[in-house]
């Protein structure tokens, strides 16, 4: 009996210790600065730490995540074939993740085999949906591959000049300044007609920003800047194709489709040439290079729905060195540089009943979720729905450090155009502008601080 | 007394439990730094440069085997030539149980291993004047090349090919494609070795001076995570598509009948990194990392891993065969590699999370 009482004082004590230890480790404030995800916060900084699966599922939704996991890394190969059936005949790549590296960002070029950059086309005006206009005998998206015998639509050219400038330090900074041309056009194109190139983005999180309540980003906008401070967001409404309704647009690039369900057929139909009962008809059709295959829908309902919850459940990584004073200080520098006006550190995650483990999570995405006139050296002058043609989306910041150990070596903004992040921030304009102009006065010390909090995400 | 003698007892045991947990704490830090970095400089010097050079020297010999086979078109040369390809899979498929660095950064993979193969892209090709030249097999896409379109025309459809029967225009093409996967498995040999690319500085730098690995944890993380990764892709994709399709030409070496060989050789990648062997070398592996602080976790997962790769000889067949007539085996020996990833990705990961500090 003493014995035990001994044993057990002991292990209170030990108890004790080790929960007084935890506690030191975290911070004072209610949640812990390292978690960006929320529950789904995975510690890893290597170069998959994209490609992590949510935790605290069940054996069935494991299994469905794994499905998903490997549609996302098979490659289609032309019909009719036996697996992976219907690639083309018109597509921009054979997989997803030989655009979506790694679940990371692309590589920002076009036409080579493992190009994640694609260009958006359409003419002036818009669909019945409100959406971009489509150009006769190429739709709203060039495919810029076809299966053997056909004739892709086009090649896309990317040339850059090169451009350098000073900040307040004296450290010297180059800008390259993207144009895109069209070259080896199947069919002349009649109209008038504007671009607009997207690279591929990142996987991470993406459940997750689909369950924040519209409330909360729609709260966040400020259309007629009744604040004063200079800075806008607008939520962009666009026509979700599988709900067939007008929904608030999350993803993208300029946030031009509403959930993952429609971001994952849309890739499909228009990066890979492939048919889902959502998007039946190929993109090719009424153009020559149209198969006439009867085998619509090629991808099952099964398989969309697999690598629609995978896309849904991929942790985010967590912070790293939070800590560490530098970081810390560029923290500050952030918020006093209003970057975190648009850059968004935290949301919470509404409730979605049938699955607990993304609901109700304290995240720090470092979005708003809303579009801004980001100025005319960024644009590509390509209204899409609300969006106008200066318009972007707040990109989500999180996992933003780890870019370069994805995806050797990181590009970054829309057509990755920028390779480092000081060139990123230094693209900045329209309702960025003043804040981009905070980051070039910095002195040294700091610019690297704010750099390193950046790199901690 | 008694009480009081009890709270001295007490006191002193925590005390010397403290005490106790600090210094060994200090002292095993300074032991474990060294074996750290010893294992990663094995890794690359036992098990990571060697299984690439292996690569492309046994790429080098399928080459010659092709070009062989090519000038001469016997059933023997036919025969050498594919012996040549599933020799070259066995160090290709043992890398893939440590898939991380310019393998992927570069995307040797896909170019040398996609799958599946494009037959009517490739029916295609074959009937058009496409040159073939290696710069035109190199700008085709990567299911039309590679390991998988190499064994498509020297095993052909069930692997009843003959050497007969391999038309002209199939030789050229089998010529550039041997040539291709050379050249990829000679940049991968070269990404990893100190005249090249020198990613092995990248690994055994880890934590001091190397710009992909932050920490030695970082790095070990990458490992074991990809030891994990490469379970998981055996048998919930590459065993399982095809057994629940119930269709064997959804293997991934459906046409050579490798695709067990293929499996094998993923898990005994995955043995290879973590023991430190290849080929009969060894050095100083991750078990021993292990068994010093948890002997118990470091034979459990040697018992696994073993377990797994002699689990493959109860499927007495092709698993072309097997996923139609030994499903029970073919299960159990998902079981076994899905109990070998639990391990992995669970007690592997937290252990190098807990005693790896920097």
């Amino acid at each position: 009996m003493r014995k035990i009482k001994v044993i057990g004082i002991l292990l209170l004590l030990v108890v004790l210790m080790v929960q007084c230890q935890k506690s030191s480790v975290l911070p004072a404030e209610d949640y812990d600065d390292r978690l960006s995800g929320g529950g789904e916060t995975v510690f890893n900084a290597t170069s998959h730490a994209f490609s992590q699966m949510f935790t605290g599922m069940g054996t069935y939704d494991n299994y469905v995540h794994s499905l998903g996991d490997d549609v996302f890394s098979r490659s289609f190969v032309s019909a009719p074939a036996p697996i992976n059936s219907g690639l083309g005949a018109l597509y921009n790549n054979v997989s997803c993740i030989s655009c979506h590296h790694n679940d990371g960002i692309g590589l920002p070029t076009a036409g080579e085999l493992q190009s994640s950059l694609l260009v958006r086309i359409s003419q002036p005006g818009t669909d019945a949906n409100g959406g971009p206009l489509a150009v006769p005998g190429y739709g709203v998206q060039l495919q810029d591959k076809a299966v053997f015998g056909k004739l892709p639509e086009c090649k896309v050219n990317i040339s850059y000049t090169y451009n350098t400038y000073t900040l307040d330090d004296g450290t010297t900074y180059e800008l390259r300044t993207p144009t895109y041309t069209l070259s080896n056009l199947y069919t002349p194109i009649a109209s008038s007609y504007m671009l607009s190139p997207r690279l591929a983005p990142p996987m991470i999180g993406l459940g997750l920003l689909e369950t924040i309540p519209e409330s909360q980003i729609v709260a966040g906008a400020d259309p007629n800047d009744s604040n004063g401070d200079g800075i806008k967001g607008r939520a962009n409404y666009v026509w979700d194709v599988n709900t067939k309704t007008r929904l608030l647009g999350r993803f993208g690039w300029k946030a031009n489709t509403a959930t993952v369900i429609t971001q994952v057929v849309s890739a499909f139909n228009q990066d890979m040439g492939l048919t889902t009962s959502i998007l039946p008809v190929e993109n090719s059709f009424g153009q020559p290079q149209y198969d006439g295959l009867k085998d619509d829908p090629e991808v099952a309902d099964t398989i969309v729905n697999a690598v629609k919850f995978y896309a849904q459940t991929l942790c985010v990584p967590a912070r790293r060195n939070t800590t560490n004073a530098t970081i810390k200080r560029g923290e500050q520098l952030f918020a006093l540089g209003k970057c975190v006006n648009c850059h968004k550190q935290t949301f919470t995650t509404g409730v979605d009943v049938s699955r607990p483990y993304i609901s109700s999570q304290v995240i720090h995405p470092y979005t708003d979720m809303l579009v801004h006139d980001m100025g005319a050296g960024l644009a590509d002058n390509r209204p899409d729905y609300l969006a106008g043609g200066q318009d972007w989306r707040t990109a989500p910041l999180w996992g933003l450090g780890l870019f370069e150990t994805i995806n050797s070596p990181g590009y970054y903004l829309h057509d990755g155009r920028a390779r480092t992040l000081t060139e990123a921030i230094m693209w900045h304009g329209g309702e960025a502008e003043a804040s981009k102009a905070y980051f070039s006065h910095l002195s040294t010390a700091d610019r690297n601080a704010l750099l390193a909090f950046l790199k901690s995400l | 007394m008694k009480n009081n003698l009890l709270s001295l007892l007490t006191c002193a045991a925590v005390l010397a439990f403290s005490s106790c947990s600090k210094s060994s704490k200090d002292d095993v830090q300074t032991t474990d730094a060294t074996l750290e970095t010893k294992v990663i400089t094995d890794f690359t010097s036992v098990v990571a440069n060697p299984d690439y050079t292996d690569l492309q020297a046994k790429a080098s010999l399928l080459n010659t085997a092709v070009t062989t086979l090519v000038a001469t078109p016997t059933d023997a040369n036919l025969l050498a030539a594919q012996t040549a390809w599933k020799n070259t899979r066995a160090p290709w498929e043992a890398c893939e149980g440590f898939l991380f660095g310019p393998v992927e950064d570069f995307n040797y993979d896909p170019t040398m291993d996609s799958w599946p193969v494009d037959k009517n892209e490739l029916d295609a090709i074959l009937a058009s004047n496409n040159a073939l030249g290696v710069t035109d097999v190199n700008a085709l896409q990567d299911t039309q090349k590679g390991f998988h379109a190499i064994e498509y025309i020297i095993f052909g459809l069930g692997g009843t090919q003959k050497a007969a029967n391999i038309t002209a225009r199939e030789k050229i093409y089998l010529t550039s494609l041997t040539q291709s996967l050379y050249n990829t498995a000679t940049q991968l040999q070269n990404s990893w070795s100190a005249s090249g690319g020198n990613y092995t500085k990248q690994v055994t730098t880890a934590g001091s001076g190397s710009t992909v690995f932050a920490s030695r944890k970082d790095l070990f993380i990458a490992l074991v995570g990809s030891m994990a990764d490469i379970c998981n892709e055996v048998s919930t994709s590459k065993m399982q598509t095809p057994l629940v399709a119930q269709d064997s030409l959804q293997d991934e070496s459906a046409f050579s009948h490798n695709s067990i060989a293929d499996f094998k050789n993923n898990i005994t990648g995955i043995y290879n990194a973590y023991m430190c062997t290849y080929n009969g070398a060894t050095g100083t592996g991750l078990n021993q990392l292990v068994a010093a602080k948890n002997a118990a976790l470091d034979l459990k997962l040697r018992t696994q891993m073993q377990a797994a790769i002699a689990s493959f000889s109860t499927i007495t067949t092709t698993y072309e065969k097997a996923i139609y007539t030994n499903q029970s085996q073919v299960k159990a020996v998902q079981a076994a590699i899905n109990t070998l990833h639990d391990s992995l990705d669970g007690d592997l990961t937290t252990f190098v999370n807990t005693n790896i500090k920097d």
